[in-house]
């Protein structure tokens, strides 16, 4: 049902496509972060500058942004939903827009109050995007799998944003929370719970329509997402003990044998979706999902190595390895793969409105050489980053931010591009040659 | 995947015709003028027969069951669709028909290369929308009086 009403629920080009374009733009920001930050990059433990900012630059200003311009758009056509309130979308984006570059340049110069500043901006934004999110499940027509994953999103959502705001008002001298439990459980939410939950459930509606399959069986949705909300709770539970108890690596161990459950009958799901779909290949794209998945397997695997070398100690390189994996490896490289499909073809709709006869194709939408050079820049760029990670070396990390810099700026290049394209179009034919 | 006798039939003529638009493609990226010349009259059956009796008959007999519904977003969407591909392939039918002939100038090659492979772009993104969007409407909303009648109609088509 995942095009029902499509052309009935389209929100202006610009409103979703200001999202992704922010959020491209963030990523390019983060690499630029990342290199700011290498002469702190050995000692760093989590704490203000600029790997902080290079940090949150990926997660709330590439993956969060992208997953509020893509649920903006495709949720509600997904769920069958009406678009609620589009000015409120492109208004939200005026306000996410400082608040994100106060907060990274809050952290990265360590200034607590552009942080605070900023992160209030924020988690007012993020609060009612959670309200749309929350709106759209509740009037949900079908899809229980896409739903719980959903569900699961709002709940992370509302865990990150008040440990976010228990984290700011402790580095503005205000404990609120005790700063290790709160930065377990904003982690585990951010990453798995928000943006994994996200991945997981839209994938069952993007991967059947990419390659024309058919949509996964609700049980295995359904036991997938149970399994990877039930990771998330152990997570949060085991955030709540002492980090050196024996119940807290028993959760940890728990969940990650959950996690690792959940991933196994996603990943199973796909890839017989993948073998059954009418055009299976899936060229780039499909690389970059397998490339996820793959991530996603070795995050665990990593995160397992550090547990078990060093329970509730300091895991280093391998917890560091298993964020790297889980956010640039499967977050980044399946929102890559989504990106570069969806977006050729939400502008070939646009062009559609107002093109008249023959409205051009995504491929002609799309310059394929900034893909290529991306692809292989992404890759090469989260390669370089293990090894800087494992030799703890500046050099490497230098390497690394050149590469990943490269393919942002070629990502940001196919998306301009794809802008420009557009733009031609809607001119030739509203104001005619 | 589907039950009804309606949307079978479409979804059997949707694979039937990614299997030509796949060997087309597949035979465009190669450039072997034996291969495609092979091609050429399936692709023109598929052109004279599938594209034209399978749009008329989503649009004369099934799209009206949607608009009734109060689908009929959909149902404009895909109208719209079938107009270009009836335009893009008006277009291509005479150069296909020179290739089959073994008649095409090389001069031509180029705009039958271009225009087969916009034709393999544009019907796979349609029958991603069909498949993804009407076939599962079809299947909720005919119920099994209209979907025999309408399948025994499209058969004698």
């Amino acid at each position: 049902m995942f095009l029902a009403g499509a052309g009935g629920r389209l929100l202006p080009a610009s409103v979703p496509f200001r999202w992704f374009g922010a959020a491209a733009v963030f990523h390019a920001l983060a690499w630029l972060a990342l290199a700011a930050g290498a002469s702190q990059w050995a000692d760093w433990n989590g704490g203000l500058g600029w790997p902080l900012a290079a940090l949150h630059l990926v997660t709330l200003g590439t993956l969060v942004t992208s997953a509020i311009g893509a649920s903006l758009q495709l949720l509600p056509v997904a769920t069958r939903q009406p678009v609620r309130w589009p000015r409120l979308a492109a208004l939200l984006w005026w306000l996410y827009l400082p608040g994100m570059v106060l907060l990274a340049a809050g952290m990265g110069w360590t200034r607590p109050a552009w942080m605070a500043a900023g992160a209030a901006l924020l988690i007012a934004v993020l609060a009612v995007w959670g309200v749309l999110l929350a709106l759209n499940l509740r009037g949900a027509r079908g899809m229980p799998g896409v739903v719980l994953h959903g569900w699961g999103a709002v709940v992370s959502l509302l865990v990150l944003i008040t440990t976010a705001a228990a984290l700011v008002a402790l580095w503005n001298g205000v404990p609120l929370a005790p700063r290790d439990g709160a930065r377990a459980l904003h982690g585990a939410a951010g990453v798995l719970g928000v943006m994994g939950l996200l991945v997981l459930g839209l994938s069952t509606i993007l991967l059947p329509m990419f390659a024309l399959a058919p949509v996964p069986e609700e049980g295995v949705q359904l036991r997938s997402g149970a399994a990877a909300c039930a990771a998330l709770l152990l997570m949060a539970a085991a955030a709540f003990l002492p980090a050196a108890s024996e119940a807290t690596l028993a959760l940890r161990w728990a969940a990650l044998l959950t996690a690792a459950g959940a991933l196994a009958l996603h990943v199973r799901a796909m890839r017989r979706l993948l073998a059954d779909g009418m055009r299976s290949d899936l060229g780039r794209s499909g690389r970059l999902f397998h490339i996820g998945w793959a991530s996603a397997a070795l995050a665990l695997v990593f995160a397992a190595i550090g547990l078990a070398r060093a329970p509730g100690g300091d895991s280093a390189p391998w917890g560091a390895l298993a964020v790297l994996a889980a956010l640039g490896g499967w977050l980044l490289s399946s929102l890559f793969g989504v990106l570069q499909r969806i977006l050729p073809f939400l502008a070939s709709l646009h062009a559609a409105r107002t093109a008249g006869r023959r409205p051009p194709t995504p491929s002609a939408l799309t310059a394929e050489a900034p893909l290529r050079v991306h692809e292989v820049a992404h890759v090469a760029a989260l390669l370089l980053l293990a090894v800087a990670l494992v030799t703890r070396s500046p050099a490497w990390l230098l390497a690394a931010t050149a590469c990943g810099l490269a393919g942002a700026l070629a990502f940001l290049g196919f998306f301009g591009v794809l802008l420009l394209r557009l733009r031609r179009v809607s001119r030739t034919h509203v104001t005619g040659p | 995947m589907f039950t009804r006798h309606v949307p079978q039939a479409l979804d059997q003529e949707h694979r039937t015709s990614l299997a030509l638009l796949d060997r087309l493609e597949r035979a465009l990226a190669r450039g072997q003028d034996e291969e495609l010349a092979a091609l050429a009259r399936p692709l023109l059956r598929q052109i004279d027969g599938e594209v034209a009796r399978h749009f008329g008959f989503e649009e004369d007999r099934l799209f009206p069951h949607l608009v009734d519904a109060g689908d009929g977003g959909i149902a404009a969407l895909l109208t719209q669709e079938h107009g270009d591909i009836r335009d893009l392939c008006a277009e291509l039918q005479p150069l296909a028909l020179a290739l089959a002939e073994g008649a095409l100038a090389p001069s031509q090659r180029p705009a039958f290369n271009r225009l087969a492979l916009e034709l393999v772009e544009r019907m796979v993104s349609h029958i991603q929308k069909e498949t993804m969007a009407l076939l599962p409407l079809l299947e909720d909303l005919l119920d099994e009086p209209t979907d025999q009648a309408l399948a025994l109609a499209y058969a004698g088509a």
